[in-house]
Order: C-alpha cells, then structure tokens, then sequence
C-alpha cells in the first residue's frame, strides 16, 4: 500500500527509463527548433540590431536554469505562475524570483493525452506532459506555484500540479466592475502574501515592496518604448519583439529592462536612420487570442513574416506576450495599503482575459483591440485560437462583429499544438495577406 | 492573348488555357504521388488540345494546395482568390463563391471585380468535402457517381454524425445494422456534410448569387442537401472542378497587363 500522502490525485505513474528518454528527445528536438527560429529570425532582418544577440541567447532556457540553480543554492526560492493574475511584485518583494511555467512544447502535450483528454486545450495538456517528464526548467524549480483560476483548463491543472507542488490558486472574480469583486480580489491578493511570506521566510515590507514595484514600473515603461517604436516604419520584426516581450517571462527583470532599453536606444537610432526592417509597404499585422509560448509554440508569427506575400507583426493583443507588461502599477502614496490597492487593481482590472464578462461582455479586450488597430495602424487581424481553448473561440463573434463595422478583416485561424499542419496554416495565412494588400494584379 | 491556370489539389491537377478571356483548354490529371509531373502532363494535354505550344502562353499562374511544386508557373495566387476570380468571371452577380474539393470546402465573398474580401476554410477535418463521400461510398458498397442519385430516391431523412470522416463511418454501419434503405443512408452522408458546410457560410455571412464549385458540385445528391439547409439556390457552372484553375488564369491576364 502506497502511503496515502504520496498518492497521486491524477498523475499517473511512469517509468524513469521512460521519463528519461522522451525528456531527452524532446529537448533535443526542442532545442534544435528553437536555434532554428533564431537563425531565420536572424535572416528576416538584415540589419537586425546587434541589442537581439542578448535575447537570441535567453532565449535559450539552459542559461537562465543555471542562473535559478545558483540562486536556489544561495538560498532563494523560485515562484512559478501561470496566467497573468499573479502580483509579482508580492514575489519580487519577498526576495524570491518569479517565473512563468506555461508550457509550449509540442511534444509534451501528447504526454498530456494520458492524463486528460485530447479535447482540452494543448497548453493545458502540455504543461502536464512537461511535469511529467521534468521537461520545464521553470515549472521543476519552481518552490511553489501561483495560479489564478481564470478559464477551466488553468483551474483542473492547478489541481494536478497541486500532485507535486504547492499551488497556491487565486480565485478571479469574472465580474471586474461589480464593488464586491475588488475587495474580493484584494483579500485574495493578501492570502497570497502571506504564503508567499511563509514560504520564503522572508517578511514582504514597505521599503521592499516599493523597491519591487519600482522595478516593475522601469520594466513596463522599457516595454512600452519598445510597442511605441512599433508603431512608426518597422525597424524591428513583429517576431523579434515578441521574443523580447517573452524573455520577461522567464529572465531576471532588472537585467531584462536595462537590455531592452538597450534595444530601444538602437531601434530609434535606425528609425533616424530610416533603415526599415522591411518595407514600410509590408501589410500590419496583429494577432490576438490563445497565448503562443516559447520555444516550440512559434509557428504562426513566422508563417505571418515569411509567407508570400509578407507580413509584419505590429502588434498583439496575447497573455504571452503585449498583455504582460502594459500597465504600471499606479501608486498615490507609498503607504502599504495604498500599494497593495495599486497592486490589486492592476492585476485585475487592467487585464483583457476572456475569462471576463459584464453586461457589456468583455468589452475591455474589445476595446483595447479596436485600440491597437488605430494606434499600430493595423490592415488585418489574424484571430488565433488552439483548439480546446474555449473562452478565446467563443469570443470570436464578438471581436469579429466589432472588426467588420470599421472594415478591419480578420481570420479565425484554428491550430492545435503540432507541426504538420504548417501547410494549410501557411495557405491560410497567405490568403489573408493576399487579401490585405488587395494587389491590383488578381 | 494567351494564359493559363494550374490549380494542383489535393487529388487532381486542373489546368485551363484562356485566350482573350474565353476559355481554349481544360484539362485533368490525378496528382498522385509526383503532383509536379501530373501537373506537367495536364498542361501538355491542355496545349494540345488547344492546338499551342508552350512558348504561346504569355503567363502561367498556379494555385491549390501544391502551387509551389508548378516548375513552369510565372506567379502563384491563393486558391480563395482564385475562387472569388472564377466565381464573379462565370456568374457577374455572384458575391459568395463556395468550394467544396476532395479535402476542404471554403466560402469566399467577392466584390463586382471578383475580388476576396473575406473568407473561412473547414476546420482540419475532411468530413465536409469530397473524400467523404468516397469513404461512405465505400461503406455503402455503391460506386461514387451513384451516390447522388441514389440520395434523390430516399423518402425521409435520417442522420449521421459527420464530426470526423472515421465517426462518420462508424454511424453509417450502425445505419446499415439498423437496415436503413441505402437511398437514405446515402442521403445522411450528404446531408451530414451540408451540416457542416452551412455553419461556416454562416460565420462568414452569405451574400447572393452564391456559386458552388469545386468538384463536389457535380454531385447531385450534395447539391440537393446543401440547397434545402442553406434554403437558397446555388449557381453552379458546367465545369465546377476547373474553377480554382480557371481563377488562375484570370488572374494570369491581369498579371500580363500590369507588366
């Protein structure tokens, strides 16, 4: 008899020979895609800014898993996340180091088909098969895990995480404008404190937690630099910029603003210069919809920048990627109160998650993507949905309605976490583009 | 002027050789496992046909799913703008263009020029589109061209599950245990795929006229299925498999006059 503390709730058992050898192959496999998709971004861009090299080697997860191991070594813990409800800050201020543990790796979501069924969205079941394997860096050094119950798959995975680690779920209210769910989400916000306190043994103090979120203003206001440049002639590839807007996810905060100030400095400079990344006639492009994660997770921005004709990522609108850093924390005064207030208004009520709705439905995503379209001057909208991912294909009407009434074509395009379908998905693409530059010729 | 257009599908190469926009050629071969060398013989047959030789033709695009394997194609062009090109060229008053081939169906809506301005593809599943019916056909025992006239003799309506071509089969044996005459299996398997058809012409909105091409639109049985779930006519051209190839070689014209 298994002691019952050791019994799993839905993992199943595999076997170490097993584990090793699909962690082994899958890394490989992982590892020569992502040089792969640096080396074609590195020939998208002719002059692509030297300031890249930093985030081509980050993006490498070997060099950042030293670094956690080191610091776990000197006595530090690694707080793992997954949706975009979890107040860094509180992690930042406790000393401990925030990293984000959804999974993009292909392979490992046919892992997860023994677990849960095919039907459930492929992060969800790949973020189980790379538990499974010990695939994830972040997700096997993380000391804890913070998830926010926003749609159903991030719920039930917390669940099955919880076979391994502590998951600490914060409950999101899905009502944002009713009085009750601020301070809902406010004590929800405190309880986390408190784990995260007891878990590093260290106390999270006003001094510190102004500190941290002074950081993460400096970080959201390197970010925003680099979305505002976007918006001018493409002086850096939509691909590139994601990857940069990804690295947060995972890098050193404090390093990961000082590079991509850098980055900007040298993106305005070639903005002076006029020496555009691509022509400034190549149709704008934004995606929305189900977050694409780094490294494997990769495959529709550059079927977007290499098709025929060619497009360029101008925008987003992804939990993965612009949706992560947008919004400052906006303090009034430096009293504790006031910076957990300012804390839990940002993680709730900035967000555009589709697990939102009103009476108004989730107007504030509407919004903001009618938004992005005017100011990023966007041509076209591809809509990205995997399949399983329920709340972002059912808002699809509602976004598609609003985009039709300023004659703003969109595409729904539908994948799921595999390879092979590069084919059709580049045909689709390619029609969409095809119709966006309405060339005179067909 | 002469052009022509190389549509390679997925289960045949079209080609269409245009002159001074009337059509001059038409042309098939199965793509098989080497789509560029059936690609090469349907435009040799086309050539012959019409009485030409290669150096004649001004400008050759090429569309479908494999258009980068045509070695001998100036250009390429999607198999939407294609449609939307064929579409407005046969029917002027046409705005919705549906395609319905051995592997996908998609609507396409057009301005008056025969210009996409939007459109929605299948999802990755086959069971909306040709090989469907040549799955079921098989089932049923019943040779391809039989299946729509045998759908037209059946009295009622009875119905399949049409979420996946292997499901779908599934259901027909389980018809077929039942003893339901073929007729009305036959008529489920066409009405199943009209039920997925429809959604997504739906989602995309449906403009009329509505053309139906694509090799799918000679079935007879399909057709009627398609008909009574959307409740509206369809027009559809004497040639409707050679539509994505004759889009091409529109498209080719234009291309000559812009050079």
């Amino acid at each position: 008899m298994k002691n019952p503390s050791e019994e799993k709730k839905y993992m199943l058992d595999i076997s170490q020979k097993e584990i090793e050898e699909l962690r082994t192959t899958i890394r490989a496999t992982s590892k020569k895609m992502t040089a792969e998709y640096i080396e074609r971004m590195r020939k998208a861009d002719k002059n692509r800014p030297e300031a890249m090299r930093y985030f081509d080697e980050i993006a490498d997860f070997e060099k950042r898993e030293k670094e956690l191991l080191a610091a776990k070594e000197s006595g530090k813990k690694v707080i793992g996340y997954m949706c975009l409800f979890a107040p860094i800050e509180l992690i930042l201020a406790a000393d401990a180091i925030p990293v984000r543990v959804n999974s993009g790796w292909y392979d490992a979501s046919k892992l997860g088909d023994r677990v849960v069924p095919v039907e459930v969205c492929p992060m969800v079941r790949s973020t189980i098969g790379a538990k499974m394997i010990g695939l994830s860096p972040y997700l096997e050094l993380s000391d804890a895990l913070i998830s926010g119950l926003t749609c159903d798959g991030m719920t039930k995975l917390s669940e099955i995480l919880s076979d391994y680690k502590p998951v600490w779920a914060m409950a999101v209210p899905r009502l944002k404008d009713s009085t009750q769910s601020l301070s809902f989400w406010r004590e929800e916000m405190k309880t986390l404190m408190k784990q995260i306190e007891a878990l590093t043994g260290n106390k999270i103090t006003r001094s510190k937690l102004k500190s941290a979120i002074e950081l993460t203003q400096r970080a959201t206001k390197a970010f925003r630099r680099l979305q505002e440049i976007r918006k001018g002639n493409p002086v850096i590839m939509g691909r590139d910029a994601m990857l940069v807007n990804q690295a947060y996810m995972w890098d050193d905060i404090k390093r990961w603003t000082e590079k991509t100030e850098a980055l900007c400095e040298a993106l305005e400079e070639r903005a002076r210069q006029k020496s555009w990344a691509c022509s400034p006639d190549t149709p704008r492009v934004m995606v929305t919809g189900t977050p694409m994660i780094w490294p494997d997770n990769w495959k529709v921005p550059s079927i977007i920048e290499e098709a025929n004709p060619q497009g360029l990522l101008v925008a987003d609108e992804l939990c993965s990627s612009e949706r992560l850093l947008y919004d400052p924390v906006g303090v009034d005064e430096w009293t504790m109160d006031d910076m957990l207030n300012a804390i839990a208004e940002r993680y709730l009520m900035a967000s555009t998650c589709p697990c939102f709705t009103s009476e108004d439905g989730n107007k504030d995503r509407v919004n903001w993507i009618l938004n992005k379209v005017k100011e990023w001057k966007v041509n076209g909208v591809i809509y990205y949905v995997v399949r399983g991912c329920m709340l972002y294909a059912m808002e699809y009407m509602r976004v598609k309605k609003v985009l039709d009434r300023m004659s703003v074509p969109v595409y729904y395009l539908d994948t799921e976490y595999t390879r092979e379908d590069v084919g059709p998905l580049k045909t689709r693409v390619e029609a969409f583009l095809e119709m966006l530059t309405a060339r005179v010729d067909i | 002027m002469i052009t022509a257009g190389v549509d390679l599908g997925t289960q045949s190469v079209k080609v269409v050789i245009l002159k001074h926009g009337q059509v001059l050629a038409r042309s098939k071969a199965f793509s098989g496992f080497d789509p560029a060398r059936a690609a090469e013989q349907a435009f040799g047959q086309a050539l012959r046909q019409a009485g030409i030789s290669s150096s004649d033709v001004l400008h050759v695009t090429a569309t479908g799913s494999g258009m980068d394997l045509a070695s001998n194609a100036n250009s390429t062009v999607s198999m939407m703008s294609a449609d939307a090109k064929a579409g407005v060229y046969l029917f002027p008053t046409a705005r919705t263009v549906v395609d319905v081939g051995a592997e996908e169906a998609r609507a396409v809506k057009c301005d008056d020029k025969g210009v996409m301005v939007d459109f929605v593809v299948n999802e990755r599943c086959a069971a909306g589109a040709g090989t469907f019916i040549e799955a079921m056909a098989r089932a049923l025992e019943v040779k391809l061209e039989e299946m729509g006239p045998l759908s037209l003799k059946a009295e009622r309506a009875s119905s399949i599950n049409a979420s996946c071509v292997i499901f779908g089969e599934s259901d027909v044996v389980s018809l077929i245990h039942r003893q339901e005459p073929k007729p009305e299996i036959a008529r489920a398997i066409f009405d199943a795929m009209a039920d997925r058809i429809s959604p997504m012409m739906h989602r995309l909105g449906i403009t009329p006229d509505v053309v139906l091409v694509g090799g799918v639109a000679k079935d007879v049985g399909f057709v009627a299925s398609l008909k009574r779930k959307l409740g509206i006519e369809l027009l559809i051209p004497e040639y409707p498999e050679y539509a994505g190839a004759l889009g091409a070689a529109l498209v080719a014209v234009n291309r000559v006059k812009k050079v």
